[in-house]
């Protein structure tokens, strides 16, 4: 097993994530960036967009977030999101009838996540 | 003299109140159990969204800093955020926030300052009108439920950050009931504008330099708003858990009390009982040795 990150993804309501991952992909405020197990210690502003996780040099899981922050340590990701979503999880006509009810900043972020499923 | 009658119906009433209240006591006891809960599961966030505003604030210079930190330098208006219940039977708990923002207000006022309300849940805000109706810069309900969604905390948080850019307050607190335990609640006030930071609390990055991207300024003119929402969140979750605890135990009492009402009555109920045996007892004997 190669080394790892420990990756926390917390929105208001919950804990969503948090599991050990080889690689995570965050869209930061000023591009893309991966971050590897014994990343230097950064705080960075995200925008909307997915966060990769990678296992086993693949893709093992996605979440589209909605802007937020990402806590950066030599052993530890941690990401503050408002929403989020996971995208292997998630159904497209679950996504279709919440994004319908919402309204606002919501229901943009929802039709967000429906176009990238 | 109440009659026998009198007295089986009195005692049917107050056993159907106590079946009422007692029903009250258990739904609200397994509601409470989901919103301790979510209560909890919130606070990592709100924890370490407060984190980083420490260590970013130790290092931002106050003099350009946000506003939203350091205030704008003025103290003229105040906003009071007050999140009481949209419904009652819940004991002291609406009373409770009702008369901290009543003592607010007048401390307040008494400085000279003006200040302005935003009432969250409709049970104070009915109790203030008549007093405090004019100060009234919005009063929602139906926020509160058995849960509460992020975009109404949003929404609200929204709405405090436009009024402060638009210069309508300098100050902003929230007024809710913090969770304490199950049977205590614990009337908090929080100040949103300017930001609370705690400088004592050792922040965790104590010789470890950060990188930050954007810059710390522009990083904590981003956090800051978010705060805001999260705060009022997080006061609404407190809220919410402490108003069922507040509820449970109110009808807990309830019950208890309309179990001693009962108890007393049957012992008046069946005393009144053996008078009138005797009485007719009387009657029939001295009626036989009259004869």
């Amino acid at each position: 097993m190669a080394e790892t990150t420990q990756l926390e993804l917390v929105t208001p309501a919950d804990i969503m994530v948090q599991k050990p991952a080889e690689m995570v992909v965050a869209p930061g405020a000023e591009g893309l960036f991966g971050v590897l197990p014994r990343h230097a210690p950064l705080l960075s502003d995200l925008v909307r967009g997915i966060v990769e996780v990678h296992e086993n040099g693949k893709v093992a899981n996605r979440f589209m977030i909605d802007g937020g922050l990402a806590d950066v340590s030599g052993e530890s990701v941690t990401i503050l999101t408002e929403r989020a979503e996971d995208l292997d999880k998630v159904s497209r006509d679950d996504i279709k009838s919440r994004a319908d009810a919402a309204s606002g900043a919501e229901a943009e972020f929802l039709n967000v996540v429906l176009a990238a499923l | 003299m109440p009659s026998l009658k009198d007295l089986k119906t009195r005692i049917n009433s107050v056993k159907s109140t106590q079946k009422i209240t007692s029903a009250m006591k258990m739904v609200a006891a397994a509601k409470l159990r989901r919103a301790q809960d979510s209560a909890e599961r919130g606070r990592p966030y709100a924890d370490r969204m407060q984190q980083i505003i420490n260590s970013l604030a130790a290092k931002a210079d106050p003099s350009s800093a946000p506003q939203l930190l350091v205030g704008n330098g003025r103290d003229k208006t105040h906003l009071l955020v007050v999140v009481s219940a949209d419904r009652g039977l819940c004991g002291g708990f609406n009373g409770a926030i009702t008369r901290q923002t009543r003592t607010e207000v007048a401390r307040l006022r008494d400085e000279g300052k003006t200040v302005k309300l935003l009432m969250v849940g409709r049970k104070s805000a009915d109790a203030l009108r008549r007093e405090l109706g004019d100060s009234y810069i919005q009063s929602l309900e139906g926020i509160q439920g058995t849960s509460v969604a992020f975009s109404d905390a949003a929404s609200i948080g929204d709405k405090v950050r436009d009024g402060f850019e638009a210069g309508e307050f300098d100050v902003c607190t929230v007024i809710f009931n913090k969770f304490k335990s199950a049977i205590s609640q614990e009337v908090t006030l929080k100040k949103l504008i300017p930001a609370e930071v705690d400088e004592s609390a050792p922040s965790d990055d104590q010789g470890v330099s950060y990188e930050y991207e954007p810059d710390e300024e522009e990083l904590l003119a981003a956090v800051l708003p978010r705060n805001i929402s999260t705060q009022i969140y997080s006061a609404l979750l407190e809220s919410s858990a402490a108003e069922l605890a507040a509820r449970m135990t109110a009808m807990d009492n309830a019950t208890r009390n309309a179990g001693d009402l009962i108890d007393r009555l049957t012992l008046v109920y069946n005393r009144t009982r053996q008078a009138t045996i005797t009485k007719e007892l009387i009657e029939i004997i001295s009626g036989a040795e009259a004869v």
